[in-house]
């Protein structure tokens, strides 16, 4: 059998008698006992293993992601201003479609009351143009007048 | 600068493949149930890839041991409202008490990888590991503790301290209790290592 030279109880003596540090006699000890420890727990059973190692995969695949800035920023000073100028046009992408939009709506809105606005300044100076009175319009004799004259015809 | 490095998701996989069954056992030691060790392992796992899987990986260490106690101490909570918290030996002894079983497992893959150590020697061996388990787990709980986490996992006595969250004369105190109590009782069976 594989044994060491030195047993438990000569570690104790040997740690109170003085020819060793006292914790040295007792690390050695630790030592060995780890050491059994160690080789047993290579030898535990499959199911244990395959536990463990079904929770470890899963561990690492809910892993916490280093943000990018962060990554950056670890890296060099260069690197770092780089990646503040992407930021920054990855933000102006996201901005200027949404000022372009507001300006061709505003643009359309204009011109579209610019032409309602003309339109009615075309009727205005045809009614005020034409021989017959605007006035007239709004009288009922000729409205009446109106509806004879094309039914008589 | 290598502290400095954000452990890459290869890193965390093999740090914790390198960490789970000394966490594990030290948690079958602790809570003496091996479903629930598991369990804890588990969250203990879980938590560090979660919170603290973009840390550099020098950070890694320190912080699942963190972990891993502080799950431990959450499950004897849990466990004492439940019901009032008993520490005898007997779910470990129950556990063991297919040992028969398991020490046949266990002497299964040693006979076949050393092909040169006789049948009475590996139970010989089987039967140390199990007396010094036996022992660990009997150990008070800081003692274990500080024992597993100064020697098995390799850490020194200040990180021992901050993992446990005391002072270090503290840590070298349990750990010189747990090194005599171990020595006296594995010498009172006969056991030499």
């Amino acid at each position: 059998m594989n044994m060491s030279s030195i047993t438990a109880g000569e570690t104790l003596s040997r740690s109170s008698s003085g020819s060793h540090p006292p914790m040295s006699a007792d690390e050695r000890f630790a030592r060995r006992i780890v050491s059994r420890l160690s080789e047993g727990t290579q030898e535990l059973p499959h199911d244990v293993v395959e536990r463990l190692r079904v929770a470890r995969t899963r561990a690492v695949s809910n892993r916490r992601r280093p943000t990018r800035q962060v990554t950056t920023v670890g890296n060099s000073g260069g690197e770092a201003m780089l990646g503040l100028g992407q930021v920054w046009w990855n933000r102006l992408g996201a901005v200027i479609p949404l000022v372009a939009l507001v300006a061709g709506l505003l643009v359309i809105s204009v011109v579209q009351d610019d032409d309602r606005a003309s339109e009615l300044a075309d009727v205005d100076s045809a009614l005020l143009a034409d021989d017959l009175p605007p006035a007239a319009y709004a009288d009922p004799g000729f409205a009446q007048f109106l509806k004879s004259d094309s039914s008589a015809r | 600068m290598r502290p400095c490095d954000l452990a890459t998701e290869q890193e965390l996989s093999e740090f914790l493949k390198s960490v789970e069954r000394r966490a594990f056992k030290r948690s079958v030691y602790h809570v003496k149930d091996q479903e629930a060790a598991l369990d804890i392992v588990q969250d203990s796992m879980m938590k560090l890839a979660e919170h603290y899987g973009d840390k550099p990986a020098g950070e890694l260490p320190m912080l699942f041991q963190r972990i891993l106690s502080n799950c431990t101490l959450d499950w004897f909570r849990r466990q004492k409202t439940r019901r009032a918290l008993f520490s005898t030996m007997g779910d470990f002894e129950n556990a063991d008490g297919d040992g028969d079983f398991d020490l046949l497992e266990n002497l299964a893959s040693p006979i076949d990888s050393r092909e040169s150590e006789s049948a009475e020697d590996a139970t010989r061996r089987a039967q140390i590991f199990r007396e010094i388990e036996e022992e660990i787990a009997a150990l008070p709980g800081r003692q274990r503790e500080a024992f597993l986490m100064r020697y098995w996992e390799e850490m020194d006595v200040a990180e021992t301290a901050a993992a446990m969250g005391c002072s270090q004369g503290s840590v070298k105190t349990h750990c010189s209790r747990a090194v005599h109590a171990l020595s006296k009782a594995l010498t009172a069976k006969g056991i030499s290592l």
